[in-house]
Formats: C-alpha cells, structure tokens, sequence
C-alpha cells in the first residue's frame, strides 16, 4: 500500500466528508480557490461548488462566528484558521458561543463545528506564526482539541472529529505537511480521546503529540543504544487526554517525561504531570518535563533551532536524569 | 571519634615540580559538606601560582588546614569522612534519606530499611530498582528447589528465571503471560466488585414458548425479531410495572428512573460488550430488534461509543445460541437485578393433566437484594414470562 503524505490525508478526509453529508460545508481564507496556504485543499471548491466550499474576508471573528451560526442552523462547518497564532481574534466565538451553547441553551442544539488550523514552528515563521495554542483552549470545557501526529491519524481523527456533534479544535503541524506514513488500514478507527503507544518500552514514558512524537521516537532508538528503553505515547488528542493509556505505563515503568513544544509556564506538560502525582505518586520514581523557553519563538534560524527540545535533548535530558553514564 | 577514625587524609598535594609547601588561600565547600570525587575543593597558592584542588573520592569534607595556613607537602589540610557516617548520622543535607516514592512504597511493603539500601539514582536516590534488588535473592542457583530463603520479605517470582530445565520441570509446566487489555481490566474489576458488594439472589422459571414461536411465523416477509428481542421488550413491559427493578440501591436511598433501558451482553472479540436500548418500554419489538443488529455489529467492529454503553437501567444476557440451558449471570453495578436467557428446547411439559411436547425457555433472574425483595422479584419475572406467553402483548 503506498504511503499517504499528512496534507493529502487532510485533503482525502475533507473530500470524503463533503461527499458523505451535504450538511458539511468548508470555509476560511485563501482555501477554495486558492486551494489554501499550505496545498492543503486543493480541488474541492471545483468538486462541490461555491455554496459549500468558499473563500472568506480576512475576519477570523466573523467567519467563526459565521461557523457557530451556521452550525446550531443545522450545517456542520469545517473553518479553517489560516494560523493558529490568528485563534486569539476568534476566541469570543470559540470559547463563549460554540463551547458553552449545548450547556446554555439547555441541550437545545448542539455545535458540530471543526475548527482546522497549522501551528508549530521550526518553520522559519517567526514568532506570531509559529505558535501552538493548545493550552490556550485547554481549560474550556465543552472544546476538543485533537492534535495528529501521522498521516494515518489526521485522516482518520479529522473524519471522526467533522462526524462529531460537538466543537472541535483541529490541530495540524505545518512541519509534518510533507512527511508520509502509512495510510490506514481498511476499517481501522482512531477515536477523539484515544491515546497509542507508539513504542514499547520498560525504563521510562515519554508522553508527547505532533511533531515530538517524531521527536521522541528518534530519541528513543539512541536511548536504546544506551540501555534505556523508553516507552512513546502518542497522545493524539489534547482535550480530553487519554489518562487511562498514561497511567498504566505510568505505573509500569515508574518514570514519566513530558515533552511539548510550547513555553513551559501553563504548558499542558504541567497538566499531565500534575494529574500523574495526584492519582501515582506512589508509582514514580521521576516525573518531569521537556518544553520550550518562556521566551517568544526566535525569527533567527539558529536561534529558532535551539528553541525546540529535539531528539539530541530528549536524548540528554534522560541520561542526566537517570544517572547513566 | 568513630567519624573521623574511618576517614581518609586528604594531603597537601604537588601542584608543581619544585614546590615544598603550599598555602590555603579559600576552601570552595563549607567545613562538613558532602562532596563527589572530581568536585574542586580548595584554592592553594604555590611558588609558581594559586591553583585548585579537586576531591578525589566522595565523602564528607573535614577541614584540618584553615585559610591562610602553610603546609609541607605530603601533610594532611583535611578529611573525607564517609557519607551517612557510622553513629547514623545523615548528611548534612537533612533527616530524610533521598528515596523515590515508589522506592518508599516498595520498601513499606517489602519491610525493607531504606538506610541500608544504596541509592543509584541522581545525587545518590533510592530507586525502585535499588529497593528491589535489596529484596531478591542475591545468586540464583540453578539446582535450588524453589523455596525462598528464610530471611526477609515474600519469595520474589525471579526464583523461577534460574535455570530452563526448572521451569520445564515445574508441575503446571512453562506459563505463557498475557497482559489484559484496557477492557479486560475493567471486566474484571466491575465483575469482582459485583460479587464482593451487591447481596445477590436468583430466582428461576421455566417460560412456555409455544405461542411466541407461532407469532415469529406470522411476521410475513418482514425482518424477524429474534428470542432475545422478545425477552428484552417484555423486560421493558415488565420494568415499567415494577420500578424498583429499574433502580439503583445507593447510599440508603432507592434511586428509581424514568426511563427504561435494557442492556443487552454481546461477546465480541474476546470481550463483553453491553450496548443499551433506551427506552425498551416504548419502542416496538421491530425498532428493538433492528436497535439490536446494528449494536451487536458495532460492538463486533469495535466502533460502539460510550454512550451507547451506559445509560443502561437494566441487562438481559443470553447464552442460549450457544446451547446452555440455563446460568447465573453477575449482576451490572448499579443495576438491581440482570436476566439470564437460555436456549429454546423441545421438552416433554404437562399441559392439561397431560404429557405433551412444548416449546420452554429458562429464566434466570439476579438481583440485588438491597433493592429488589423476592416478591417483587417473583413479580418481574412473572410479568416477563407472561409477556412471553401471550406474545402478542409484545406487539402493543
């Protein structure tokens, strides 16, 4: 089976969505025509038309607002936000309209938007486009953020979060456009709220989403050469996170790091870790956490580089902290 | 003192070719401090220049020389005492021995003395592994029988790694381990929490079957509704007479709910599934019966959600396509009772004083006597029966 590369994974699940239920429609800035920034979307305003494939102003307010409208109306929305850095002028509408409508309304109509978006750096974006604004939504409730790391699950996940009945939030890591994998198998699911274990291991768990999971798994092969078996959880989704998958390999290899990308104050690595001493204090032998500074993300390339904890970090990191020489 | 009897002498060492005495200009660690071997100690000044002196094993620093002092070559300017020192003492750095919490918690439940235990991990904590090598035998012995030594804490399972022929000798012969899956877990926990807390009675009854195996043959060409549909819409009926079986005992209250949904046991895959279907009291036998296909496929195909897994007030469980006559199923925390369905047989039964061929169906009903009484019970499945035995009851 050929590999599938992550855009086109996107691009594939957006279609199928679209065919199966006219009910969904896609909308955001430079998407239809344009086929979006990042050649993500190309072809599908020309397959479905104008009234369920269009470009907008550039208003990240206004066409969120458009989506949580239209969604209580009975469409199922797909925005795309051009950059997540942009999120912040949509945020009204995310997080006071579409998030709490269920609960307001008294269960009257549910929001079933999705909200796609590329974040991350290491893309020479500079610092207000190269941003990961997980834990800007992370304590909303009513919100899920759903964050893929391989091809195989952004087309599944995406499928599954357009057929979901509530407010999504579609992460998508512009640095792992291009890469390929596996597309997924026939009849293969990926669950909202799943997490998977990406590589067995028995000395340590290394708990990380998107881009440091790649990350962690090349950390993990040297570490391996070092006598360190690390165990790699995908986490997959952000909001809810997989606690169960967590703390049972919490609990078997009694070590746990976290890396995000994101500044380290009020990361969602400090979440993980926090929910992991309150319930399996008694099951750890070390607990921390790999992000990056709390410093805006350098516009300078080098400087760019050294600001994320890459594999030769990770790599570091363990070896100090677990005293092997 | 005994501390310092067991110290070593650090000497004034040869900074350079033609030195024979050098001066303590500053010491870089505090008189009683603990040091690693390799960390810088103290600045001394000699004919040529003021040069540093690392440690060159770990221990507790002893200042003998103070700042300003000159002293020859070879002499002692202070003393490595070794760390944790023989009266018990801990290191300056506090009362508590470094110990990770789950080397503290292996160590609470083995009985093992954290401060005979050497620490492996950064600055010298005690990890798990530390702990759990105090409490092994120290050499597995291939030719040892398999009794643990009489010392201390439970014979660990690593007894068993010594030697291939002891294993191929033992009685059960090699065990092959399957670690449980996420449900598997779960099963067990939920059906081990069923036993140890719910006050379980049975109550069983044969049902007459004959009238609802002529009705499936009235349906025409429509989809047939399975026994099992049958057994959970008169559930449903039944339920809505006898609310306390569509409760939950919690906390010395009855919980009671509105809504009567029946859940129904699916094995898929080497897992128990229940889907529920809401409302069983309302919805026709057909809507039951078409709810029940789809749920059943989505549980084989792994894609059933949790809300078509919860929300259930009651679980009906059938083993009779696969030719048991009757069981006990465990009842479903927080359910109040769980019916077990077997298999549709030909029986010799007595009707009207006379020997004749019937079609029956056993009913076994669990439940939780902190709720349900056994009249009540009786009553339940005396309703469901008779929903069974005038069938078309089912259709209204």
């Amino acid at each position: 089976m050929p590999d599938l590369e992550f855009r086109t994974a996107i691009h594939d699940a957006l279609e199928a969505e679209l065919a199966a239920d006219e009910d969904v429609v896609f909308f955001g800035e430079d998407v239809a025509l344009p086929g979006g920034v990042f050649a993500v979307t190309p072809g599908l305003a020309e397959r479905f038309g104008a009234e369920r494939v269009f470009d907008t102003p550039i208003s990240e307010l206004a066409l969120s607002g458009a989506a949580f409208g239209s969604a209580v109306c009975g469409l199922r929305p797909v925005v795309e936000i051009m950059f997540g850095d942009f999120l912040a002028l949509a945020m009204d509408s995310l997080v006071n309209q579409s998030a709490k409508y269920w609960f307001l309304s008294n269960e009257q109509a549910s929001v079933p938007l999705v909200i796609r978006s590329a974040v991350g750096g290491r893309g020479r974006f500079g610092a207000i486009h190269s941003q990961m604004p997980i834990t800007w939504f992370l304590n909303v409730p009513g919100l899920k953020i759903v964050c893929p790391a391989t091809p195989a699950d952004a087309k599944l996940l995406l499928r599954a979060a357009i057929r979901d009945d509530n407010p999504v939030l579609f992460l998508e890591h512009k640095r792992l456009y291009s890469i390929k994998g596996p597309a997924p198998a026939a009849g293969e699911q990926a669950r909202i709220g799943e997490a998977r274990v990406v590589r067995a291991g028995s000395d340590l768990t290394i708990v990380t989403a998107m881009r440091g999971v790649h990350d962690a798994l090349d950390a993990a092969e040297t570490l391996a050469g070092s006598g360190v078996d690390a165990e790699v959880i995908d986490l997959r989704t952000l909001r809810p996170w997989d606690r169960a998958t967590v703390l049972e390999s919490v609990r078997r290899t009694n070590r746990v790091l976290v890396v995000e990308e994101g500044p380290e104050t009020g990361g969602w690595a400090g979440e993980i870790l926090a929910a992991i001493a309150h319930e399996a204090l008694d099951d750890l032998d070390d607990a921390w956490r790999l992000t990056t500074p709390d410093v805006p993300i350098p516009y300078s390339p080098p400087l760019e580089d050294a600001h994320y904890p890459g594999p030769e970090q990770i790599v570091a990191s363990v070896l100090e902290r677990l005293a092997v020489a | 003192m005994s501390l310092l009897a067991s110290a070593t002498d650090v000497l004034m060492p040869r900074l350079s070719d033609s030195m024979e005495e050098g001066t303590i200009v500053r010491w870089l660690v505090d008189d009683g401090a603990t040091v690693v071997a390799g960390q810088e100690i103290v600045e001394i000044e000699t004919d040529k220049a003021t040069m540093v002196h690392e440690a060159e094993a770990a221990g507790v620093l002893v200042v003998v020389a103070q700042e300003g002092d000159t002293v020859a070559l070879g002499e002692p300017i202070a003393r490595l005492a070794p760390i944790g020192g023989s009266n018990g003492a801990a290191p300056a750095s506090g009362a508590r021995t470094p110990a990770s919490p789950v080397a503290r918690r292996i160590a609470r439940e083995r009985g093992v003395d954290l401060a005979a235990v050497t620490g492996s991990g950064r600055g010298g904590r005690i990890t798990r592994a530390d702990v759990e090598a105090a409490v092994a035998p120290p050499a597995p012995e291939p030719v040892a029988p398999p009794a643990p030594p009489a010392a201390s804490a439970a014979a660990p399972p690593a007894a068993a790694t010594a030697a291939p022929s002891q294993a191929a000798r033992a009685p059960k012969g090699a065990t092959e381990l399957f670690e449980l899956s996420r449900m598997q877990k779960t099963i067990a926990r939920r059906m081990a929490e069923a036993k140890a807390t719910v006050p379980e009675f049975t109550l069983s009854r044969t049902v007459a079957m004959d009238a609802a195996v002529t009705l499936r043959t009235m349906v025409g060409d429509a989809p047939l509704p399975s026994y099992n549909d049958m057994v959970v819409r008169a559930c449903g009926l039944a339920l809505r007479a006898v609310p306390r079986a569509n409760g939950t005992y919690r906390d010395e209250r009855f919980e009671l709910h509105e809504r009567v949904n029946v859940g129904i046991a699916v094995a898929a895959d080497d897992a128990l599934l229940v889907p529920t279907i809401f409302d069983a009291d309302i919805r026709s036998l057909g809507s039951i019966a078409r709810t029940a296909r789809r749920l059943a496929a989505r549980c084989r195909d792994g894609v059933v959600t949790a809300a078509e897994l919860a929300g259930g007030t009651f679980a009906v469980s059938n083993l009779g396509m696969l030719g048991v006559d009757r069981f006990t199923a465990v009842i479903n925390p927080p359910h109040a009772a769980i019916l077990a369905v077997g298999a549709l047989r030909s029986q010799a039964v007595v009707r009207d004083g006379e020997l004749a061929v019937g079609q029956t169906m056993e009913l076994t009903l669990t439940c939780d006597h902190r709720i349900l009484y056994g009249a009540q019970a009786a009553e339940l499945l005396g309703l469901i029966a008779g929903h069974l035995e005038s069938p078309a009851s089912l259709l209204l």
